[in-house]
C-alpha cells in the first residue's frame, strides 16, 4: 500500500498547486535556513580527527606569580614557557610529543625572477607529522638527529613547493628562510585541517595552510620570532636568552599516548611535574596540572563563536514558526477533502488506512521541501562563503549534513501532518455522504 | 461591540485561531530579539576608531632583506620615514608599532602600584618615536602631546626600561582614576621593570585596540613615546591629504623599494580594509537575522491571510444569512477585522513573554545583552498593524458576498 499511497501523494501536489507549493516553500525556506547555519557549526565544531582525538592530549600548568591568584583559581593561561617546553621534550612521557610555536619570515625563492615575500610557518618536532597523520607529497619528515642538532632543515606545504619549484621535486634543493640557507626535506601533500586544531592558540584558527615546517630546535636557535600571542606576567630580561630563561607563555604543546588509558598515567606524571616545579619555587601557584583531548580542547578554548550558536537558534526558532504555518496549510488542503475521506471510510478503510494515507501524503511534501531546500541550502552557503575564504571552507555540505536535510525536512513536514491528519481520520462518513 | 459573539465563535473552532495566535507569538519573539542584536551590532561598527580620517589612512610595514646591524637599521628607518614624507600628498608620517583594528599587536598590564594584587588594567600599546597625535589626527581632551626631546629610539636587545612619560586613553584614564584627572598620575607597566614609573602627560579622546572587541575594553590604549628598533621591519602610519591615498600608496611603494639596494618586501594595508576584515562577521550576522526576520514576517503574513481567507470561505452561508437579515457590508468588515485583531493581540501577548524568555536564554547562555522593552512594544504595534492589514483583504472579500447566491443552497 505504501507505493500506493506514494503515488497518490505525488498526485495530489498537483490538485492545490498554489497551497502546496507554498506549503513546500515554507518547508525549504525553513529547512535550508537551519541547514545551512548547522552546516557552519557542524564545520566548525566536528571532530577533525577522529581515530586519535582522545590520545592526542594538550598538558596544562600555571606558572603565573603568586600575585594576582587565589586558591581554587583555573590556570589563566593556555601557552606554556620555554623551560616547561624543554622539560616535557626532553621527559620521554607518551608515544610520540611536540612542542610548537608559530613563526613568519621572508623567504627567497631560489628563482632569482621571484621577488621574496613573507611567510608563515611552524616550527614543531619531528613526531609532529606522525602525530596529526600528515601526508607525505615528496620525501619524509626530517629525522631524529635533525631535532636534535638543530639542522637547517624545512618541509615545505604542498602550494608554497609548488610555488616555488613547479611540480619537480625539491627534496634536497634548498631555500633561503630567514635569511639563512634550508635544505627540503618533504612536501606536505594537500592537509589542510579546519580548524587548525593543532594550534588553536594565536590566532588563524581557520586559515590556510602553513606555508613551511622547521625544526622546533631550529627556530630557537635561529632565534625566531613567535608569531601569536605571548604573555609575560613577571620579571623577563631584554633579548632571546632572556626571553628562553623568563616564566613568559608563548609555545604549544602536545603528547600523544598509545592508548585513551595510558591518559591516566601521563596525568600522573604531570601532577608530579608540576609537585616538582614547584617544590623548586618555580610554580608559586598550587593548581594541579590538566591535560585536555583535542575535542575537550575545542571547548575549553570556545572556538565555536556565540554569533555561530546564536544564528543556529535563530534559524531553528525560524523553522518553527516555518511548521507552525504548514500545520495551517495543511489543515486547509485537509479540509476541502472532507467528503473523499467519506466515501474511503463508506467503502471500508480503515480509521488507520486514512491516517497512513494522509501522513505518506505529507511526508512526499516534506520530500519535496527538502530539494528545494536542499537547493535553497546551497545558495544560502555559496552567500555565507562570500563573506571570506576562511567562512568559505566553513560553509561546505558534507554528506551528513546532505542527509540531514532530507531527515529535517521530512520530519518537520510529517511533525506538521499530524494534527491535520488526524484531523482528518475524525470525518464521519455518514454525514459527509449526505451532503452530497 | 460584538466580542461576546466573535470570541464564543472563536473557541467553538480553536485549532485555526490558536495557529495563527502561535505565528504570531513566534515571530514577535525572534524579530524583536534579532532587531535588537542588528542595531546592537550597527553601533559595534559604528565606533570610531580614535583616526581621524580613516579613508585617508593607510600604513606599510617594510621589511629589508639586508644582514644589517640594529644601528644601521635606524639610520634605514629614518631614511625611509624622511622619503615618506616627501612623498606629495602625505600629509603626516609616523613610524607605529601596530593599528588600530588590524587584529595584530601587543598589549601590557597597567598597574598603579607596584606592590598590589592584581593588574588595573590590560591596555593596548602603540610605540612611536613620531607624534601619533598628529598623524592619527587624535583630539587631545587634556595635558599636552609629547615634547620632541621625549620621544626617543630604544635597541630592543639591549635597552629595556618605562618610558618617563605616556599618553592614555580617556575609556583608560577613567578607569584608572574614576572622576579625577589622570595628568601627572604614575602608572606602572607591569612587574617587569621594577621601581620605574610612568607619568601621563596626555589624554587623548579615543584610540582603539588592535582588537577593538565588543566591551569598554576596545578604548583602552596607551601611548609610548619610543621605537623599539632591532627587528628587520618598521612600519609606517601615513596620513594623507583627503582623496589622494591610492596614488601615494603607489608612490610611496616605488619610493621605498628605489631607495634599497637589497631586496625589500612591503605590505600595505588601508585603515578601511582593516575596519571591513574586523567587523566582516558582524556585517554577515546582521544581513542573516535581517534575512530571516523579512521572511519570517512574509510567512506570518502569509499565515494571516491563509487562514482568514479559509475562515471567510467556510463561513459563506453565515455571512450571506446575516447579511439577508440586515447587517452592512462595514458590519461584517468589522466582524473579520475585530476577529483578527483578537487573534492578533493574542499572539502578541504570547510573542511578548517568549520574547523575553528567548533573551533571558540568550543572556545566559550566550552572554548578549538584555533586550530592552521598547523593541517588545515596536514590535507589538508592527503585529498588530500586519494584523489589521493582512486580515483586510479576506474581510472584504467577505463583504462582497452576495446575501442573495450564498443563502441559496440553505
Amino acid at each position: 500500500m505504501f507505493g500506493y499511497y506514494f503515488k497518490l501523494g505525488l498526485r495530489s501536489l498537483r490538485r492545490n498547486p498554489l497551497l502546496t507549493a507554498l506549503m513546500v516553500l515554507t518547508l525549504a525556506v525553513g529547512v535550508a535556513a537551519s541547514v545551512s547555519t548547522l552546516t557552519i557549526l557542524h564545520m566548525m565544531s566536528g571532530d577533525p580527527i577522529p581515530e586519535k582525538s582522545n590520545r592526542l592530549l594538550v598538558p596544562r600548568f600555571d606558572n603565573g606569580p603568586l600575585d594576582g591568584w587565589a586558591p581554587g583559581d583555573e590556570p589563566s593561561d593556555v601557552q606554556m614557557s620555554y623551560p616547561d617546553v624543554a622539560n616535557l621534550l626532553k621527559s620521554g612521557q607518551g608515544e610520540r610529543r611536540t612542542a610548537l610555536f608559530g613563526i613568519a619570515g621572508p623567504l627567497e625563492p631560489p628563482r632569482k625572477d621571484m621577488p621574496a615575500f613573507i611567510s608563515s610557518g611552524m616550527a614543531p618536532t619531528r613526531d609532529f607529522f606522525a602525530m596529526f597523520d600528515v601526508p607525505f607529497l615528496h620525501g619524509q619528515a626530517w629525522t631524529e638527529a635533525d631535532d636534535a642538532r638543530a639542522a637547517d632543515v624545512v618541509v615545505l606545504g604542498r602550494a608554497m613547493a609548488e610555488q616555488l619549484f613547479g611540480d619537480a621535486d625539491p627534496v634536497g634543493k634548498q631555500v633561503r628562510l630567514m635569511g639563512s640557507p634550508f635544505t627540503v626535506a618533504g612536501v606536505i601533500d594537500h592537509w589542510n585541517p579546519r580548524p587548525r586544531y593543532y594550534k588553536l592558540v594565536g590566532g588563524n584558527t581557520f586559515g590556510d595552510a602553513d606555508d613551511f615546517f622547521i625544526p622546533f630546535a631550529t627556530a630557537i636557535r635561529h632565534e625566531a620570532d613567535n608569531n601569536g600571542g605571548m604573555n609575560c606576567s613577571s620579571k623577563r630580561e631584554p633579548g632571546y636568552a632572556g626571553l628562553l630563561a623568563s616564566e613568559c607563555t608563548w609555545l604549544q604543546f602536545w603528547f600523544e599516548t598509545r592508548s585513551a588509558t595510558d591518559r591516566r598515567d601521563l596525568q600522573a606524571w604531570l601532577d608530579n611535574y608540576a609537585g616538582e616545579q614547584r617544590k623548586l619555587g618555580r610554580f608559586k601557584r598550587n593548581v594541579p596540572a590538566r591535560l585536555y583531548d583535542v575535542m575537550e580542547w575545542m571547548e575549553e578554548l570556545k572556538i565555536v563563536d556565540n554569533d555561530n550558536k546564536l544564528s543556529v537558534w535563530l534559524a531553528f526558532g525560524f523553522l518553527t514558526l516555518c511548521l507552525v504555518n504548514t500545520i495551517g496549510l495543511l489543515l486547509a488542503k485537509f479540509s476541502v477533502r472532507a467528503s473523499e475521506i467519506g466515501v474511503r471510510r463508506a467503502l471500508g478503510a480503515s480509521r488507520r488506512e486514512i491516517f497512513r494515507q494522509f501522513l505518506i501524503e505529507t511526508g512526499v511534501v516534506g520530500l519535496a521541501g527538502g530539494v528545494l531546500g536542499l537547493v535553497l541550502s546551497f545558495g544560502a552557503l555559496a552567500l555565507i562563503g562570500m563573506q571570506g575564504k576562511e567562512v568559505a571552507a566553513m560553509a561546505r555540505m558534507d554528506w551528513q549534513m546532505l542527509t540531514m536535510t532530507f531527515v529535517l525536512s521530512v520530519a518537520a513536514a510529517v511533525l506538521a501532518g499530524l494534527l491535520p491528519t488526524w484531523r482528518a481520520c475524525q470525518v464521519t462518513p455518514a454525514i459527509q455522504l449526505k451532503s452530497q | 461591540m460584538e466580542i461576546r459573539p466573535i470570541l464564543s465563535a472563536l473557541l467553538r473552532n480553536k485549532t485555526g485561531p490558536l495557529l495563527v495566535a502561535l505565528q504570531v507569538a513566534l515571530s514577535l519573539a525572534i524579530l524583536a530579539n534579532a532587531v535588537y542584536i542588528v542595531n546592537e551590532r550597527r553601533a559595534v561598527i559604528a565606533r570610531p576608531s580614535g583616526i581621524a580620517d580613516e579613508h585617508a589612512t593607510f600604513y606599510i610595514t617594510a621589511r629589508n632583506l639586508n644582514s644589517d646591524g640594529p644601528e644601521q637599521r635606524l639610520a634605514t628607518f629614518k631614511r625611509e620615514a624622511e622619503l615618506l614624507r616627501a612623498v606629495q600628498g602625505v600629509a603626516s608620517v609616523a613610524n607605529v608599532s601596530q593599528m588600530p583594528l588590524s587584529r595584530s599587536g601587543w598589549n601590557t598590564s597597567i598597574l598603579l602600584d607596584q606592590r598590589q594584587q592584581r593588574e588595573n588594567a590590560s591596555a593596548s600599546m602603540y610605540l612611536s618615536s613620531d607624534s601619533l597625535v598628529s598623524t592619527f589626527g587624535l583630539r587631545l581632551v587634556e595635558g599636552r602631546d609629547f615634547l620632541p626631546q621625549e620621544l626617543v629610539d630604544l635597541d630592543e636587545k639591549t635597552q629595556d626600561r618605562a618610558p618617563d612619560q605616556v599618553i592614555l586613553t580617556k575609556a583608560l584614564a577613567d578607569k584608572l582614576w574614576p572622576g579625577a584627572s589622570a595628568i601627572g598620575k604614575s602608572i606602572y607597566f607591569g612587574r617587569s621593570v621594577e621601581g620605574m614609573s610612568s607619568r601621563v602627560v596626555g589624554v587623548v579622546e579615543r584610540l582603539q585596540s588592535q582588537s577593538a572587541p565588543i566591551e569598554e575594553k576596545a578604548e583602552w590604549s596607551v601611548i609610548i613615546p619610543a621605537r623599539r628598533y632591532g627587528d628587520t621591519a618598521a612600519m609606517y602610519a601615513i596620513r594623507t591629504e583627503p582623496g589622494q591615498r591610492d596614488r601615494v600608496m603607489k608612490e610611496a611603494e616605488s619610493a621605498l623599494r628605489k631607495s634599497s639596494a637589497t631586496p625589500m618586501i612591503l605590505e600595505m594595508r588601508t585603515v578601511d580594509q582593516d575596519r571591513q576584515t574586523r567587523y566582516r562577521s558582524d556585517v554577515a550576522l546582521q544581513w542573516m537575522l535581517v534575512t530571516v526576520s523579512l521572511l519570517m514576517l512574509l510567512i506570518t503574513c502569509s499565515g494571516i491571510v491563509g487562514m482568514a481567507s479559509l475562515w471567510v470561505t467556510q463561513r459563506r452561508k453565515q455571512i450571506g444569512v446575516r447579511r439577508a437579515l440586515g447587517a452592512r457590508r462595514i458590519d461584517i468588515l468589522r466582524y473579520f477585522i475585530t476577529e483578527n485583531v483578537m487573534i492578533t493581540s493574542a499572539g502578541v501577548f504570547g510573542g511578548v513573554a517568549l520574547g523575553l524568555a528567548l533573551n533571558q536564554l540568550l543572556v545566559s547562555k550566550l552572554e548578549m545583552a538584555r533586550l530592552p522593552a521598547g523593541y517588545l512594544v515596536g514590535g507589538a504595534l508592527l503585529f498588530w498593524l500586519i494584523g489589521v492589514i493582512a486580515a483586510y483583504g479576506p474581510a472584504w472579500k467577505a463583504t462582497s458576498i452576495s446575501p442573495a447566491t450564498a443563502t441559496r443552497s440553505v
